[in-house]
């Protein structure tokens, strides 16, 4: 029996040795964890730009890491910190992640860096603000960089419109609504809102805001989810599967509202401009490209407007990196937002390259000069304005999935009486932070 | 010669200890010490606000527990339904998945042509990976482009909100599960029959015995500690499989199709939340543990009346 | 023989007919999926095939992930957990089921928590434990907290109180030690009991996902289940169906013919010795 047991130890042993690939001991290896989010090879492209850099960088490598979608990222680098683990040095996490790891002492402002390089200011105002908007606190510090941004933007076929009569895109809600009654047929949807699927905050976030009044204050402490503003959003949303009849009652499914208008199911979808890329490439018809239909509060500016999205460059260190470590850290974080890499990745993958220069710089030059498409994504930057983000960011965002999902489906008839049940909890949430 | 018997006499005293061991260990590890953890953590709340990190976490006794109960509570509701949930997602895989097994473990008994094929048929979902699994049928399901709806509409029927009407959801997460766990089932019962001699199928119908009573009286009698071993695994396996619903609507709307586990998931990450994530998680074990519990007594019972 | 048992097999037949072919339904349009225009959805046109039979999904998905590797490392996944399995479970059963000792049924309900706490919800403590041991991203890091397995020691014990006594007795006064009566009187008399132990780890670990995905960063170690994860999560461009059922196809195609080589095999090596 003991042979047994010996046996075991040894078997064991053996297996430990097959251990991951290790690095040069010389470099300082930083740690990247990435999620992906397209149908990129997210891993190739990665690679391809930790080579590119350690050639300029000698010294420095890169070691990119795949952590599964957005939620799987943020889980799995917080599970690693609070098990003792060390973490990621750079990682791309949503923009609206800030707090959930700033109130951990996780991540250290990108303020000090860009204060102690050479012409940071011009570094920084090359990004376009609205895209800053999450990154900043209440205090005015840049704690995160943007890297692959989107906002959501109003996808049409422009055949179908033709076809109804129509030569240009709805620019308010009366006219979306006018239109896309004409496009609906019995096997084909007038307008897809994708409210469902666990995450409707973000599209509805554009209606309360095109309403007049976004769910969220400069400060994280600030949270309106009971204004009349925000209830008659809702209740817009909710009448397009319901009297106006032009989508699916409930909303649409987040992942085949693209699928459906590429198939022509659909004559027009609000989805991220993060798809574009595909759209243009997967369409057998014209597809056109607009500014989210402005709301009751007007069309000067104000009632247009949607949040933006996507992942930011998070810098994670508790004080005990060395200089050169933070060194190497930032020239990879100033390397990754380079005009030059964001223009790649920008017409790689169809996110909006977050730096105004980017936009000169070859080959998002001359793709935007042959789709003209990208720009309109990049000119609605002008009225978009913060995505949701708060203390206690996840469960107050799970506290308004579930309501609106809850008005949405019909289950909460009262969609004002179930939204003040909810600022009730927000509140009692953001009471500790007040 | 004395030192010998000595030797081994010590030999014999420490030798059980020295076999249990390792799964000792590992459990202790791995399983015991966290929960014991869970015990003492679900007692606590998490200090909230600025700088939280820092402080220490306040001593509330019960409260976590009163919270995850309270309807009206951030987290009550979201609990209760998951827990509602958990509970019919368990019980219907244990009602259905089982006794479907067994059926086509009864069917899949018999020479017949083809029978390689449909073996393949029912048992092929259980060499998917469930995720990959779930991701099939969130294709099936999906409510303008999926296979369910296109075969209805073809009947001219209207088609259904699969993943996102909330009476539906859990039903089809339901469907998923049965289907990815019935031919995994069906294995165990087909080993089960084949065990049966052929001769007392005979004997019994010699004596008059029509296909139905034979059943009754014969196969299920015999297979009865198959059936048992079956039904812990499924009511086990029930409450820990919950990855499925990363591809099936994640356990919406508004949690009308959340597990308890997933629920549990959702809320590891964020500091204020880990007393009821210790709650809940509690709770999951003392289900599981009066089931498994339950079942181990029947077990035991079984063997003894041999 | 009788009409009624003609009728009875008929209606077996159509049962089992129809049940087969709703079960294969969801393969045979993942097939059909995987070889259409990835913008063909199967709502538009024919049911079964698109505009033309394309291969090309099953290229993009290939370049996805590192297929051969992850599959490697699935295989030495579970079967690195089950070989060791086997040993840690056999030691503790014969113990369980054939030796007295102080503490035993107090240590019996301790090993048998674990199957009443599903490991699961014990992430974060569990990756504390492997990081504590130094063994983060590691191999060792994805198995070792399954090689202690209650159900199987239970599974195990039962089958060995079942072997007559008579029979250890036997082989001591052959001269047999310990080693030898575990392995020819109890493990050649327990088959079955293995074979539904292995069968049930084997497809447990297969499936599992949560665990390797945090407890690993290195590509050169994570299995299957990691690698298929990239093609599900495109949340920002919406499903990529076409792509997903051709990823889907080529990870369990070693699998399917696997188990059409030996499905007759399986199931009566199974059955021979018995399952109960």
């Amino acid at each position: 029996m003991i042979a047994i047991c010996q046996r075991t130890l040894v078997l064991s042993l053996l297996l430990s040795l097959f251990i991951g690939a290790a690095y040069a001991q010389d470099d300082i290896v930083i740690d990247f964890y990435f999620p992906s989010a397209t149908a990129n090879d997210a891993e190739g492209i990665f690679q391809r730009y930790a080579d590119r850099f350690h050639e300029e960088n000698p010294g420095i490598s890169v070691n990119p890491v795949f952590t599964g979608s957005y939620t799987d990222t943020r889980n799995t680098i917080l599970t690693e910190l609070q098990g003792g683990g060390a973490g990621p040095d750079v990682a791309v996490m949503l923009s609206i992640d800030l707090y959930s790891f700033a109130e951990e002492g996780y991540i250290t402002p990108a303020q000090a860096f860009i204060d102690a390089m050479d012409g940071g200011e011009a570094y920084a105002s090359d990004f376009f603000p609205a895209l800053m908007a999450n990154s900043t606190d209440a205090d005015g510090n840049i704690w995160s960089i943007p890297f692959q941004r989107s906002t959501p933007i109003l996808y049409y076929n422009a055949d179908l419109l033709a076809e109804a009569g129509y030569d240009s895109p709805p620019t308010n809600n009366a006219e979306l609504v006018e239109i896309a009654q004409a496009l609906t047929t019995d096997d084909r949807h007038g307008l897809l809102v994708p409210v469902a699927g666990g995450f409707p905050i973000w599209m509805y976030q554009s209606f309360a805001i095109a309403f007049g009044h976004n769910i969220v204050g400069d400060d994280p402490a600030e949270v309106y989810f009971n204004t009349p503003e925000a209830v008659a959003a809702v209740e817009f949303v909710r009448s397009l599967g319901t009297d106006l009849g032009v989508g699916p009652a409930g909303g649409a499914a987040w992942g085949d509202t693209p699928v459906a208008f590429l198939a022509g199911q659909a004559g027009m979808i609000y989805h991220t401009t993060g798809n574009l890329t595909r759209i243009l490439s997967g369409a057998d018809f014209e597809v056109g490209v607009w500014y989210l239909p402005s709301g009751p509060a007007g069309e000067d500016g104000t009632g247009y407007g949607s949040p933006t999205g996507g992942g930011n460059l998070y810098i994670f260190d508790d004080g005990s990196k060395s200089q050169a470590e933070l060194d190497a850290i930032w020239k990879w974080v100033t390397f990754l937002s380079s005009p030059a890499i964001q223009a790649d990745w920008g017409a790689t993958t169809g996110y909006i390259a977050a730096n105004a220069s980017a936009w000169e710089t070859e080959p998002l030059a001359s793709l935007s000069m042959e789709h003209p498409q990208y720009l309109v994504a990049r000119d609605q930057l002008q009225h978009a304005d913060k995505e949701f983000s708060s203390y206690g960011t996840i469960t107050i965002q799970g506290i308004i999935n579930g309501t609106l999902e809850s008005i949405l489906t019909g289950e909460s008839a009262d969609a004002q009486a179930a939204m003040d049940a909810a600022q009730a909890q927000i509140d009692g949430i953001l009471a500790d932070y007040r | 010669m004395i030192a010998g018997a000595w030797r081994h006499r010590l030999t014999a005293r420490v030798l059980p200890y020295l076999l249990i061991a390792p799964t000792l260990v590992l459990v202790l590890m791995f399983n015991v010490l966290p929960a014991v953890n869970t015990v003492n953590d679900s007692l606590y709340k998490p200090a909230r606000g600025l700088n939280a990190a820092g402080k220490p976490p306040q001593f509330v006794r019960l409260q976590n527990f009163a919270d995850i109960l309270d309807d009206s509570h951030y987290m009550g509701q979201r609990f209760l339904r998951s827990f509602r949930n958990t509970l019919i997602f368990a019980l219907a895989t244990v009602l259905v998945a089982v006794p479907l097994g067994l059926l086509l473990a009864l069917l899949l008994n018999r020479p017949q042509q083809l029978l390689g094929v449909w073996r393949f048929a029912v048992f092929y979902p259980a060499l998917l990976p469930l995720i990959g699994a779930a991701s099939i049928w969130s294709f099936i399901f999906s409510d303008s482009i999926g296979l369910a709806n296109a075969v209805l509409r073809s009947l001219g029927q209207p088609g259904l909100n699969w993943l996102g009407d909330r009476n539906l959801v859990l039903l089809s997460v339901i469907i998923v599960n049965i289907w990815k766990q019935a031919g995994y089932f069906m294995i165990f019962f087909l080993a089960g029959l084949q065990n049966i001699a052929r001769e007392l199928y005979e004997a019994a119908a010699l004596d008059g015995a029509g296909g139905f009573q034979q059943f009754l009286w014969l196969t299920l009698p015999l297979l009865r500690r198959t059936l048992l071993f079956v039904s812990v695994i499924s009511f086990t396996f029930a409450f820990q499989t919950v990855e499925q619903l990363q591809a099936l609507g994640e356990g919406g709307p508004a949690d009308s199709a959340n597990l308890l586990l997933y629920l549990i998931f959702q809320n590891i990450a964020e500091r204020r939340n880990w007393g009821y994530v210790n709650a809940m998680t509690l709770v999951l074990i003392a289900v599981v543990l009066t089931f498994t519990l339950g079942n181990f007594l029947l077990f035991e019972r079984s063997e003894n009346d041999r | 023989m009788t009409r009624k048992s003609g009728v009875a097999q008929a209606v077996a037949t159509v049962l089992t007919a129809t049940i087969g072919l709703v079960f294969l339904l969801p393969l045979v349009f993942t097939i059909l999926v995987s070889i259409r225009p990835e913008n063909e959805p199967v709502t538009q046109g024919s049911i079964f095939f698109g505009s033309e039979i394309t291969l090309s999904l099953y290229q993009h998905a290939l370049n996805i992930a590192p297929w051969g590797l992850h599959y490697f490392n699935s295989i030495i996944f579970v079967g690195g957990t089950l070989l060791v399995q086997l040993f840690t479970v056999t030691c503790a059963a014969y113990a369980f089921a054939r030796l007295r000792f102080w503490g035993r049924n107090l240590l019996l309900v301790v090993i048998l928590l674990q199957l009443m706490i599903p490991s699961g919800v014990l992430l974060v403590q569990n990756f504390r434990m492997i990081n504590l041991l130094g063994l983060f991203d590691t191999r060792l890091a994805l198995m070792l907290p399954y090689w202690g397995s209650a159900f199987g020691m239970l599974l195990l014990r039962q089958a060995f109180r079942e072997v007559p006594i008579e029979l250890e007795e036997a082989a001591r006064i052959d001269g047999a030690n310990l080693l030898q009566v575990i392995r020819h009187v109890y493990v050649v008399n327990a088959i079955p009991a293995y074979v539904a132990f292995a069968l049930v780890s084997l497809s447990s670990h297969w499936n599992e996902f949560l665990w390797p995905f945090i407890i690993t960063r290195s590509e050169e170690i994570r299995p299957l289940t990691v690698g298929l994860n990239k093609l599900i999560k495109t949340t920002d461009q919406g499903a990529f169906y076409g792509q997903l059922m051709a990823g889907t196809i080529i990870v369990i195609t070693p699998l399917v013919i696997l188990f059409l080589l030996f499905q007759r095999q399986f199931v009566e090596s199974f059955a021979r010795s018995g399952i109960r």
